[in-house]
């Protein structure tokens, strides 16, 4: 067995190799505490905020404003499975949204279906549909993707303000309330806590995702696709996976509102807008990152609640949307939370600059939680200090 | 023993004809090289080969299988791996996971799992390791230096285990040292049982290492043979000098 002292000779060996900063050896882990009990706290605060808000919230108004961003925080982190992972752009996601709230709908409405039995035939219905469109449309890359996910939000728009027979077209469709007897600060409390629970089950597929075989394959399609397939990787399959995946999360958001909003318009539902708000938002956050969909959503959606709120009918909350995205891009191009990291590595961290002080730093940590040194360790331990 | 067969394979862009009816054969168990002016259609040829382009006419088997018409990840799966000309790595993504992108597993059970498993992990160090880049492995790949990529892009096809390895001009761009060491690495391999087939400029490094060297010229192979048959060919002179 190793002795306890090996993987300190690793960091003395390449630190002084790499000429960086000379501290405590601890330091990397006390670094690491610090971190994980930040994280801790985070989501204690972001957990209890959640669970308390419909109770402290001033008016009902707060609450429909909270509804809503969490609404926009699902569609950006089901358009992340698409964007984040595979780095599709797709500006037509809303028409998934829309499907699934007609779908929803019309399911209530014309098969008499119960209203949340409804909700999940609907998205299962969108996850059949999105398997012909993604075939379609996943076999052009770059800006024809893009081109063609916005034809079919306007294809779907045609289609649904011209059916009126069927959609109730631009006179719009009412979808019957899901709890009718309920109180309406009853009904938006409860629709509050259903929006939040499909927010996390969209958090924990995406988060399954990052971490499996499946997700580092769709990454590598994002960083090159080609490479990805002659290393073996079975693209479009696993773009189409993750599409229809995505597609399903969008449609369950989009009948969730249907039954909490209860009134639908084509204009709306199946808007360029929507598609391009859960890009910004998504973009915003950070695309890489588990929260940061949820992030941008947050930015987003209340800039464009106050925007609609102060002045009214006038489209400002389109400027205010377009600011943002530039800003966006022009500062923040791999969105809010890598930003803020990079920044935080500065004050906190200090000077890591070079590869192999990371490597350092990280290995050294990695040993530390691994407890004995495993076999590969004593490789690297060779040849770093070789 | 015959591992890649290629019968009748064309090619052509708009009426440009890359490729014009090519029959070749790369022994198995060698260092094949491909060599030819600019233009002659290597590339061309490697990426109908591994699929990424579609040729218009032609079979391609390997080892007895068809391979004809196959999409570029079944092709991979048969055994065949490749390098892209310029190297071309995941550059946002640390070594290790470029590694790791290389592991395709078969059941969906496995493709669930978490990416980093300890045998996977432990293997992509040994190639590495093998490279000489252990010690990068948290690094992001784009922040390699051309060399450290080329070395990476090598331990990734690796990695998926290919038996017939494809490289597209490996000595491009790349200093006189680790030229050797490159060398070194591909006949180590190929004694380990490893199939190459080499594009490459570098005239010297294509005749000290290959055993087999097809040169293209126009789309079309003029000569083949052991290095010594192709240095004094008078085909391949005028091909290569413009006599």
């Amino acid at each position: 067995m190793r002795s306890d002292s090996e993987p300190r000779t690793t960091t003395s060996g390449s630190r002084t190799g790499g000429g960086g900063r000379t501290g405590p050896l601890a330091a990397p882990i006390a670094r690491h505490r610090v971190a994980l009990g930040m994280k801790l706290l985070l989501y204690a605060v972001a957990l209890t905020a959640l669970f308390t808000f419909p109770d402290v919230a001033p008016s009902r108004y707060e609450v429909t404003v909270a509804i809503t961003l969490l609404n926009y925080a699902v569609l950006a982190t089901a358009w992340n499975f698409v964007g984040g992972f595979t780095g599709y752009i797709s500006l037509g996601h809303g028409a998934f949204a829309g499907l699934g709230a007609y779908g929803t709908a019309l399911l209530v409405v014309k098969a008499e279906l119960p209203s949340f039995p409804a909700l999940f035939a609907a998205a299962a219905l969108v996850g059949l549909i999105a398997v012909p469109v993604g075939y379609a449309a996943l076999r052009v890359r770059g800006a024809s993707f893009v081109i063609v996910s916005i034809a079919l939000v306007l294809v779907l728009l045609l289609v649904f303000q011209s059916w009126a027979s069927f959609t109730g077209g631009s006179r719009g469709m009412v979808v019957p309330r899901p709890f009718p007897g309920m109180l309406r600060t009853e009904h938006h409390r409860v629709f509050y806590f259903l929006f939040a629970a499909l927010l996390a089950l969209a958090l924990v597929t995406w988060w399954l995702i990052d971490r499996s075989r499946f997700g580092l394959g769709l990454k590598s399609i994002r960083e090159d696709e080609d490479k990805a397939q002659a290393l073996g990787t079975p693209t479009f399959a696993y773009k189409l996976v993750v599409f229809v995946v995505s597609a399903v999360f969008t449609a369950l958001a989009g009948g969730l509102y249907a039954l909490w909003f209860g009134d639908l318009d084509p204009v709306f539902q199946f808007s360029i807008l929507s598609g391009a708000y859960m890009v910004l938002m998504a973009l915003l956050g950070g695309v890489r990152h588990l929260y940061g969909p949820l992030l941008g959503a947050l930015v987003v959606g209340y800039a464009l609640e106050y925007s609609k709120l102060e002045y009214g009918d006038t489209p400002l909350h389109l400027v205010t949307a377009g600011l943002l995205l530039a800003v966006v891009v022009l500062f923040m191009p791999d969105g809010v939370i890598p930003a803020v990291r990079g920044l935080a590595a500065r004050f906190l961290g200090g000077g890591q600059s070079s590869i192999r002080e990371v490597t350092a730093a990280e290995l050294l940590h990695g040993q530390r939680a691994a407890g004995s040194a495993a076999p590969p360790d004593s490789r690297t331990r060779k040849e770093v200090s070789s | 023993m015959s591992g890649l067969e290629i019968t009748g394979l064309s090619k052509s862009f708009g009426g440009v004809c890359a490729l014009d009816d090519v029959s070749v054969a790369f022994p198995h168990g060698k260092i094949n090289a491909l060599i030819g002016p600019n233009g002659s259609g290597k590339t061309t040829f490697f990426n109908c080969v591994t699929g990424m382009i579609r040729a218009d006419s032609g079979r391609i088997t390997y080892r007895g299988q068809d391979l004809t018409g196959r999409p570029p990840h079944r092709i991979a799966r048969a055994g065949i791996g490749r390098s892209f000309q310029l190297c071309r790595v995941f550059p946002r993504m640390t070594v290790l996971d470029n590694l790791l992108c290389a592991v395709q597993p078969r059941t969906l059970r496995a493709k669930a799992g978490r990416s980093h498993s300890r045998a996977e992990t432990e293997r992509a160090r040994h190639w590495l390791t093998r490279m000489g880049i252990d010690h990068l492995e948290r690094a992001e790949a784009q922040n390699l230096s051309w060399g450290q990529q080329k070395l990476l892009e090598l331990a990734g096809v690796l990695m998926s285990e290919p038996e017939t390895i494809l490289l597209d001009e490996p000595a491009g761009g790349v200093n006189p040292a680790l030229i050797d060491r490159i060398c070194a690495l591909v006949s180590e391999l190929n004694a380990e049982g490893r199939t190459f087939l080499v594009v490459e400029h570098n005239m010297d490094l294509v005749m000290s290492l290959s055993h087999h060297i097809v040169v293209f010229d126009r789309g079309w192979p003029i000569a083949e043979g052991p290095p010594s048959a192709i240095r004094s060919d008078e085909k391949v002179l005028g091909a290569y000098l413009g006599v």
